[in-house]
């Protein structure tokens, strides 16, 4: 399986994400040759435990995650960032859940938008909305280097791919910029070979900074 | 949901059973050799207490496990009237983490078993499974090479059939059909109604065993 990077924007302090920095970051893809390649749209739920007793709710993890990808349609995927757990399952798991009545969905949140084409690379670009709402809380890029399926030695090409995007998006001077962070996969028992269990722990790592960058948001305009 | 009916035999008459299964079916056994991993909910979590398998067989060249969630059986005057039971069951492939994803959200071992036999999967009117298998418990945590049987010298036999809810009456018959078959060997019936061994079983194994269970039915 290709070796894909899942970005995030940043946006710089006291700005936050809005329609017109997603249409500049698509119309920069296109300037790339970017080819349109149809949408996609992947599903992240937070999952929060059914407690008999709330003073007992801190014995259960609160960063329980389950995520639906578009190349993986049969299957689901669970994280719990905090323990260095992901889990690979067929989406029958949602229905076990549901039906053992510990835990609920409290949330999900849409990663949708349009998917390009550009020479060996695949790029996606979406927004990151809550299911019930159209209201942007973040944007994303997947980057997909379609030969090579070893994180170790897609890296350097990654990077400079990525460096590139940089420079090119740099031109529009939008306030912010995008990040990359790569997950310790190692410490989830993933191996150098890239899976789609991959693609869920990076998502878990892209949420943990969504979350903090809607909190020091806030935090400003308090 | 599934279609289940079990019974149990004693383990001298597996082998006519085999030869009965073999003749009825008309495909080759599978050996089997499942670990089985009994998962309860901490009291505190949950709106009512769970329970969920995680079961792997390890006769298989890559072993991969399974979450398994049964879940409660059809009730009412019609499904009283059944020999079969029907209930939910819902599987679910997973990666090697299940338990410890489990063991993270708040789920304790309650018991593991391993059951080592063999099972014939086969189409008649359903897609049937006849499970036949010596039920071991695990003295100690997952020492399955030290499984011990649970009841010496007897084996429990299981035959289910997946079914929805717009098919299960003909899932039903098929599976009660199937099961006369099996009737000189061993008593079918729900699970938690316990039969017992059957009086004409060692007659039937001895009947079996002398004509190879070349008779096609």
């Amino acid at each position: 399986m290709p070796v894909k990077w899942v970005l995030h924007w940043h946006p710089s302090a006291g700005f936050s994400v809005n329609t017109q920095i997603m249409n500049e970051i698509s119309q920069c893809v296109e300037s790339l040759n970017g080819v349109k390649d149809g949408r996609w749209r992947s599903v992240l739920t937070f999952y929060k435990p059914i407690t008999r007793d709330q003073s007992t709710a801190a014995e259960f993890p609160r960063d329980f995650l389950g995520l639906s990808i578009p190349e993986q349609p049969s299957k689901y995927y669970f994280i719990i960032r905090g323990q260095r757990i992901v889990l690979e399952a067929d989406l029958t798991i949602q229905s076990i859940m549901e039906t053992l009545q510990s835990y609920k969905s409290r949330v999900s949140l849409n990663f949708e938008g349009i998917q390009y084409q550009l020479g060996d690379f695949q790029v996606r670009v979406g927004k990151v909305a809550p299911s019930h709402s159209e209201t942007m809380r973040g944007i994303v890029m997947e980057v997909e280097y379609l030969p090579i399926s070893s994180v170790d030695k897609s890296r350097q090409i990654l990077d400079d791919f990525v460096d590139i995007w940089k420079e090119t998006l740099s031109k529009k001077s939008l306030p912010g910029q995008f990040l990359h962070i790569e997950p310790n996969f190692g410490e989830y028992g993933l191996s150098d070979q890239y899976t789609s269990q991959h693609t869920a722990v990076q998502y878990a790592t892209v949420m943990a900074q969504l979350i903090a960058t809607v909190q020091s948001t806030q935090g400003v305009r308090n | 949901m599934e279609c289940v009916v079990q019974g149990i035999i004693e383990t001298q008459h597996v082998e006519a059973l085999e030869i009965l299964l073999q003749g009825l079916c008309g495909v080759n056994k599978e050996r089997l050799r499942i670990h089985e991993l009994c998962l309860r909910s901490s009291p505190n979590l949950g709106s009512v207490s769970s329970e969920v398998r995680l079961i792997c067989d390890l006769e298989q060249p890559e072993p991969t496990w399974i979450i398994r969630h049964v879940g409660g059986a059809m009730r009412g005057a019609g499904a009283e009237q059944l020999s079969v039971l029907v209930r939910t069951m819902v599987e679910s492939k997973a990666s090697k983490n299940a338990l410890r994803l489990f063991y993270a959200l708040g789920y304790k071992l309650d018991h593991e078993l391993l059951r080592v036999g063999f099972s014939f999967h086969f189409h008649r009117g359903a897609q049937i499974t006849v499970t036949v298998s010596s039920v071991n418990k695990v003295p100690k945590l997952h020492a399955v090479d030290e499984a011990e049987p649970v009841t010496p010298g007897i084996q429990l036999v299981e035959v289910t059939a997946p079914a929805a809810s717009d098919n299960y009456t003909e899932v039903v018959t098929a599976v009660s059909s199937f099961c006369e078959y099996l009737a000189p060997l061993l008593h079918l019936s729900k699970p938690g109604v316990s039969t017992g061994v059957v009086p004409t079983a060692a007659a039937a194994a001895a009947s079996l065993m002398s004509d190879g269970g070349g008779t096609t039915v």
